[in-house]
């Protein structure tokens, strides 16, 4: 009985030893534990040894560590030395959200793709969707520089035609549709992207295109944490569009024996960059705080968040305060788990009025100062649309305050060995309030005396979630079901908001409105809101069946009703059916040592697109459509505004998914490999001309068209280099997509290409420059053909009966000529380390599209610089030529591009004392270099929407962010 | 006991009782909430106005005006080509894809259909006075559109009925001829009378004399759309307003175009009301005067260029001391003080082709009469100072003090049809063959009647008149009042060309261009529909 130590009488016993992996190398912060009593625990030092007192009578320890295969041995006086082997099936347990359950990735037959943390993007976002850029294999993120527009989202190829109705429906938490707002990206621990219909299908009507399920911090049993992170980073203008200066310009003018026009106080001589008076560093800065703990029965998590972003145009910022807070308890033998979760977010956002500003950024002479000799800002408000661009910013304000506010309640009940009831309900509420004041020297409120707008907007969200999981194991075959209930109720645009003027001094700016003058009634203007209800409906079952992990199957079903469709098409079923196949399992593939696993998965699945749908959206509606005399007065004519359609309903999509994960040598490989066939049909257009001799509105709103997205996504992660001191991670994503218009017509409404993207541009109003049309891709461009300079100078084009033309062609003359889909679509990161360094080198990139450069050709017109400024573009142009700045395919450039998008530099302080766990220093650079051939700003633009690949005028330049960080765990 | 806890679960979970999708409607007018009050039913009817004001003034008029030579609309280096659809205008060589064919069809046909949509509603509610007035009011509405339509297009599908279950075909222009005429006979006796007390009740809506006066323009030009001549019933309608007393001249002829004009004008028989901000689309003054003017008149200053008229047309205005010659803006330009309108330049500025040095120059504004194309571009004037001044403005329609500088909109009501109008109609119709008629105790010629508009512009009288004559009249009288396309059909004077220097393009002078083509867009959209005869 040598085990007890001297202090027999204490109870306890000492166990010690040393912790090592396979190599011999000692594994630091390794969990030992008593076996049955997880309250006594502790963590190996630096050199990974232990020592631990456990109660008398404990025979076993065990221990644990990420990444490690835990191991248990007896209790034993002696130092034991204890070799921990790597999980090499780590990576398939890991547990994937699934949508009203989990599964381990092991035996999922989706499309399903999981990123932790530790391979978000770093940067200073104010959108969690700009963690998973670059980094989900058909997940197409891109971001104009603008922090107060999210980017635009599209995975697997644009199934939609109306705008607004493309991005992928967000469940935070296991609630459906919350608001991105209320997560802080410091708070999100993971994220799966569901891809394919039949792992989608289980979301119904508002699935087809993807489901991302972020899931946030929770308390774990045992374990307290305290972390605070904080960072600050710079945004630098990083490419603009060179314009000429001042004495340029004249210059300029002078050698084409040409002189300023306009008025006299165009030319005093001077020489303002107005790009560098209206922009400036951007600065962020972000604090994040967070706790979470508990036993064996309570866990709870709380976490504030601050973000303050100052953008690179003077007077924009944004800064968002976010505080979370959940608590979940158990009840009888842990049988009975309740749980409350509260998060409020708000936001408060100054912003300018962009496309004036960018377009006077640009055109505004820079032949004059920016304010005269006395002090007033120059202006000349002769000139239509012409606005100093300082004065822009400094006439007029524009703040918005949102308050989200999402609080959740849940129950689970494990009512029966394997049966587990659910519930949840959570209510989300959202205040916008906005305030704009245009002074009286504002060049958008001329002769007004300032104009004032006040509004306040809520709207509200309540979810309840019903459902039942069963599991069942017999012998070999295991069984899941699950079969549940949920009802939605959203509630929108509850509020008002009016506008006035005639303020007799600027001061108050929009705090007072009861102060306006405004002269006649027409001056008070009111918003015209659309409160709006929808309900949401559905019924939904899953079965999952798998036999020893090697042949697996899915079916899902989900009944879904809204509010929102057509009275003849209120409900819709989306089914789902998929197998997978483990290959790895089988006798055929037992010896091939270097193949750890390989699982074919097939999958087909329909879902639906409710996104845009409001309760109007079917209806027949009567509005306000102007004003009519009547006896004296002009009063408000009340007219249809929509004509209505009871057989409109969701856009239906279907996919077949056929996929393989492996995994070989050992985990040093893993991958996934799906390629895809994804149908959209009952395309709904909003603009389906009906003629007007049955109609009285000329258009109608109809589910008509299809589309068809094909594609290949791959995705490789591998561990290059392992060693003790040095490791080399690599995952590289690529994806394809080949998007088409299948129809736009069907029986009852014909279409044979609809003309998008009316650019505008002198001379040119009511020109478009894209097409809808059938067998091409969304964002097809129908241009004039341009045949280069004649020999004097002059911008040529060729007509459709091919002559060539030196003057303004008509419509009839446009060409498809490309488009603006990516060919390829692919992201490259790797991670390095060596002892606490670690350096993370990531790239992205897009190949295959077309941009049109509308901006360049906006500002193309070397005859207008007696007039406007031009950039140096045009100082090449000849000065005769008179249609140098038509929209044509001259302006229609490659938009591949790569870009170092972010690199990582970090030091990890372990084990600092016995409070501090770790300390992590960092440096982050983003947008580091871009390799491009457009001449634009920047090749990343928004590519949602009806029209994308188009670069007009009003966009927002691009930076470069360096950032800092600290980070600490307690 | 577990079972019965399983059973119940699954009962709850699985026959979850809420399937109710109906959800209440709180801010918007839908079939369940609206029209329910009197005032809901006067609303109801005011889309009607709102949809007639918000193309007369612009597309409607560009079809009726830019295709003569009463309007012109050239490009300015580029600036207004806007896909050629001005230039088509004036050469008639517009087609079926021209905006403004597919836009005012839409928005004829938008408003018969709103015209059948209220009768539909008007008839399930309970019989009165009111009603049937209201009855009047919407069918004579209808009419008018009806008549813009055959003017415009001829051939064209009649619908009479809301909601329209199949699609319409196309009626010969007679049909549609017959039915105008046959429903504003009918409704006419219905329709109120216009006195000098209920003249504000009842201004902008469709009165007696209207109906009248409508019926009067549809027989004068019966010949030109049916082919059988209605020249008896023309005098015999037009009496009928003369004889009314209801409408006499306004002594001052600015005064029925100027901003304030509304319900005070006595010759006005229905006109359009406008207002700067809440009834849009009264654009003479955007559109037809030089910036560099807008301060003399007190406007904002950011007007556009566009719009003149052409020299020949101008010629028409030659007779003595007549007002209307002033209601052009043309030659060298003075403030109201008598001060001249300097304008601070540069040469080349001024002009682009100035051959020596660009320097510093002070000119006097001057509107310049003769325009002259330059070669490049096709129709266009070219974009110096003097290119923008040239094409002899007009101020008819006053330009309007209250202008906002956001929308560029007048408030001058548009005067449709006026007591003058009718004057020439029954002398044109006499000219034709009608039998000359005594209104009270006056015998009415031609002669007497032509006089009458000339002794209210304050010029000479005749002694005789010819049809031609009739025909310049109308133009010095009627002159952007959206008639000149239907005047010079009706004259046979619609493919009369007045080449202008240096343009390229010639006008296409085959008759089946005297009425529109049939929207592209429609007939894709309803086959049954059949194009007008050589499009």
């Amino acid at each position: 009985m040598l085990f007890i130590s001297i202090g027999s009488f204490s109870q306890t016993t000492t166990v010690k030893g040393t912790v090592v992996d396979e190599s011999g190398n000692p594994l630091q912060n390794a969990t030992v534990a008593a076996v049955k009593n997880e309250s006594v625990k502790t963590l190996t030092n630096v050199e990974g040894k232990f020592s631990l007192n456990v109660p008398v009578g404990t025979k076993e320890i065990v221990v644990s560590f990420v990444g490690y295969e835990s191991t248990q041995l007896n209790v034993s006086s002696a130092a034991v030395k204890i070799i921990l082997k790597l999980s090499t099936v780590a990576l398939n347990d890991v547990v994937v959200t699934t949508g009203y359950g989990t599964n381990t990735k092991r035996n999922i037959t989706g499309a399903i793709t999981t990123l932790n943390a530790d391979n978000f993007n770093r940067g200073a976002f104010s959108s969690p969707s700009q963690l998973l850029q670059g980094k989900v294999a058909g997940l197409n993120i891109a971001k104009s520089g603008d922090p107060n527009i999210n980017p635009t989202v599209i995975l697997r190829g644009p199934s939609t035609l109306r705008e607004g109705a493309q991005e992928p429906f967000y469940v935070i938490d296991g609630v459906p549709g919350a608001s991105l707002e209320l997560v802080a990206p410091a708070d999100i621990i993971s994220i799966d992207v569901l891809k394919d219909a039949s792992s989608t299908a289980i979301y119904g009507a508002r699935a087809s295109n993807g489901v991302i399920m972020v899931n946030t911090r929770r308390g774990s049993a045992g374990q307290t944490h305290l972390s605070y992170d904080t960072y600050v980073s710079v945004d630098k203008v990083s490419r603009k569009i060179d314009m000429l200066n001042g004495i340029e310009l004249r210059e300029y003018l002078a050698k084409n024996g040409q002189s300023l026009t306009g008025s006299i106080y165009d030319d005093p001589g001077a020489s303002t960059d107005w790009q560098k008076e209206i922009m400036r560093d951007g600065i962020s800065t972000n604090h994040n705080i967070a706790i979470s703990g508990g036993n064996k029965s309570t866990i709870y998590s709380g976490s504030f968040n601050y973000f303050k972003n100052d953008g690179i145009v003077k007077t924009t910022s944004l800064d968002r305060s976010i505080i979370k807070a959940s608590v979940e308890q158990k009840f009888f033998d842990d049988r009975f788990k309740v749980g409350i979760n509260m998060t409020n977010s708000i936001t408060n956002k100054y912003d300018v009025f962009q496309s004036f500003l960018f377009n006077n950024m640009l055109f505004y002479m820079p032949t004059v100062t920016v304010r005269r000799p006395n002090g007033t800002l120059t202006e000349d408000f002769t000139r239509g649309g012409y606005a100093n661009p300082v004065g822009l910013i400094e006439t007029n304000k524009n703040y918005t305050k949102e308050n989200s506010s999402l609080i959740q309640g849940y129950l689970e009940a494990n009512v029966l060995k394997g049966l587990t009831y659910t519930a949840r309900y959570s209510i989300q509420n959202k205040q916008r309030t906005q305030g704009i004041y245009l002074n009286s020297n504002s060049a958008l409120a001329l002769q007004t005396g300032g104009r004032a707008y006040r509004g306040t907007y809520s709207s509200d969200n309540k979810v309840l979630e019903s459902f039942l999981n069963y599991d069942k194991k017999i012998g070999s075959h295991n069984f899941k079901l699950l079969l549940g209930y949920s009802w939605q109720q959203d509630h929108f645009n509850d509020g008002f908001g009016v506008q006035t003027q005639g303020f007799t001094n600027d001061n108050l700016s929009y705090n007072n409105l009861f102060l306006s003058n405004p002269g006649t009634i027409g001056n008070i203007v009111f918003d015209n809101p659309a409160i709006s209800t929808l309900r949401l409906i559905s019924n939904y079952g899953r079965l999952n069946y798998s036999y020893k992990s090697k042949y697996l199957f899915q079916a899902s079903m989900r009944n879904d009703g809204s509010s929102a469709f057509g009275a003849n098409n209120r409900w819709g079923y989306f089914p789902a059916v998929s197998a997978g196949w483990r290959l790895s399992g089988e006798s055929f593939l037992q010896n091939a040592k270097w193949l750890d696993d390989l699982k074919f998965r097939v999958g087909y699945g329909v879902s639906g697109n409710s996104l845009g749908f409001d309760a109007f959206t079917s209806i027949f509606r009567y509005g306000a459509v102007g004003r009519y005399y009547s006896n004296g007065q002009l009063l408000t004519a009340i007219g249809p505004s929509q004509n209505d359609n009871k057989d409109l309903k969701w856009e239906s999509t279907s996919v077949l998914n056929v996929g393989f994960d492996f995994s070989m040598f050992s985990g040093k490989l893993t991958g996934n490999i799906d390629w895809y066939n994804k149908q959209t049909r009952d395309l709904i257009w909003d603009q389906y001309p009906v003629s007007t001799t049955q109609y009285f509105v000329s258009n109608i709103t109809a589910n008509v068209g299809k589309m068809k997205n094909t594609g290949v996504e791959l995705t490789l992660n591998s561990t290059l280099v392992s060693k003790s001191k040095f490791s080399w991670n690599s995952s590289v994503n690529l994806s394809t997509n080949k998007n088409t218009v299948l129809s736009l017509s069907n029986d009852k409404f014909k279409l044979n290409q609809i003309p998008t993207a009316y650019l505008g541009g002198k001379g040119q109003t009511g020109n478009w420059s894209q097409v809808v049309k059938e067998g091409q891709p969304l964002g097809t461009f129908a241009l004039w053909n341009y045949m280069g300079k004649n020999a004097a100078g002059t911008s040529t084009f060729k007509k459709a009966d091919g002559t060539i033309i030196a003057t303004q062609p008509l419509t009839s003359d446009f060409m498809v000529a490309g488009n603006a889909q990516p060919k390829l679509i692919y992201g490259w990161n790797n991670t390095f380390a060596y002892s606490n360094f670690d350096l993370t080198v990531f790239l992205r990139g897009v190949y295959g599209n077309k941009i049109l450069n509308n901006t360049l050709a906006a500002l193309n017109n070397p005859a207008d610089s007696k007039f406007n400024n031009i950039p140096r573009f045009t100082s090449n142009e000849a000065f005769t030529d008179n249609v140098a700045y038509l929209t044509s395919d001259r302006f229609l450039e490659n938009g591949s591009y790569l870009r170092v998008d972010n690199l990582t530099l970090g030091y990890n302080f372990l084990n600092i004392n016995q409070n501090i766990k770790k300390i992590r220093i960092y440096s982050t650079v983003t947008n580091v270099l871009t390799l491009t051939k457009y001449t634009g700003i920047d090749p990343e633009l928004n590519i949602g929407g009806l029209t994308p690949g188009i670069d007009n005028r009003n966009y927002y330049p691009k930076t470069r962010t360096f950032l800092l960080g600290i980070s600490l765990n307690f | 006991m577990r079972k019965i806890i399983v059973v119940l679960l699954l009962v709850i979970v699985a026959t979850s009782s809420c399937r109710k999708l109906d959800v209440p409607v709180e801010s918007q007018y839908v079939n369940g909430n609206f029209p329910v009050t009197a005032a809901d039913f006067s609303a109801v009817i005011g889309p009607l106005y709102t949809q007639l004001s918000s193309k007369y003034c612009i597309e409607y008029f560009r079809m009726q005006e830019l295709s003569t030579d009463e309007a012109i609309l050239p490009a300015r280096d580029g600036n207004w080509d806007d896909g050629g659809q001005y230039r088509q205008h004036h050469h008639h060589t517009w087609t079926k894809d021209h905006s403004n064919v597919k836009d005012i069809w839409a928005w004829g046909y938008g408003g018969i259909n709103t015209c059948n949509r209220l009768l539909s509603l008007f008839d399930a509610s309970p019989n009165s006075a009111a009603k049937t007035t209201a009855l009047a009011e919407v069918k004579t509405m209808r009419a008018f559109f009806y008549f813009m339509m055959l003017d415009l297009y001829g051939n064209i599908p009649l619908v009479q009925k809301f909601p329209v279950t199949d699609l319409p075909t196309t009626a010969a222009r007679a049909d549609v001829f017959n039915f105008i005429e046959a429903e504003l006979k009918s409704v006419y006796p219905s329709l109120p009378v216009k006195t000098s007390a209920n003249a504000q009740l009842y201004y902008g809506k469709p009165t007696r004399g209207f109906a009248q006066a409508l019926l009067a323009k549809l027989y004068i030009n019966a010949e030109a759309y049916t082919g059988k001549a209605k020249y008896a019933e023309t005098v015999s309608f037009c009496d009928s307003v003369i004889a009314s007393n209801s409408y006499a001249l306004d002594a001052n002829f600015n005064a029925v175009f100027a901003p304030e004009n509304g319900p005070q004008i006595t010759e006005t028989i229905f006109a359009i009301p406008y207002d700067p901000l809440l009834i849009p689309g009264q654009q003479f003054a955007r559109f037809a005067l030089v910036p560099y003017l807008c301060p003399k008149y007190g406007i904002p200053t950011n007007m556009s260029t566009a719009m003149s008229t052409t020299s020949n047309f101008y010629s028409l205005f030659n007779l003595p001391n007549d007002i209307r010659n002033n209601t052009w803006i043309i030659g060298k330009q003075f403030y109201f003080d008598g001060s001249p309108v300097w304008f601070p330049t540069k040469t080349k500025s001024l002009d682009q082709f100035y051959p020596g040095v660009n320097k510093d120059t002070l000119w006097q504004v001057e509107i310049l009469k003769d325009l002259a194309m330059l070669p490049g571009k096709p129709f266009d004037l070219g974009n110096d100072i003097k290119a923008q001044c040239t094409g002899i403005r007009s101020s008819k329609f006053y330009p309007d003090k209250a202008i906002q500088a956001a929308t560029r909109m007048g408030g001058n009501d548009m005067p449709v049809l006026r007591l003058a109008d009718v004057f020439l109609m029954k002398a044109e119709a006499i000219l034709r063959g009608a039998a000359a008629t005594a209104v009270g105790a006056e015998l009415q010629t031609p002669v007497v009647l032509v006089n009458k508009i000339r002794k209210r512009v304050g010029t000479t009288q005749v002694s005789a008149i010819t049809l031609p004559e009739i025909l310049d009249e109308r133009a010095r009288e009627l002159s952007w009042e959206c008639w000149r396309r239907n005047d010079l059909i009706r004259f046979g004077s619609f493919e009369i060309e007045y080449p202008i220097p240096g343009d390229v393009l010639t006008m296409d002078k085959r008759s089946h261009l005297r009425i529109f083509p049939i929207p592209a867009t429609e007939l894709a959209l309803n086959p049954k529909l059949v194009q007008n005869p050589n499009y």
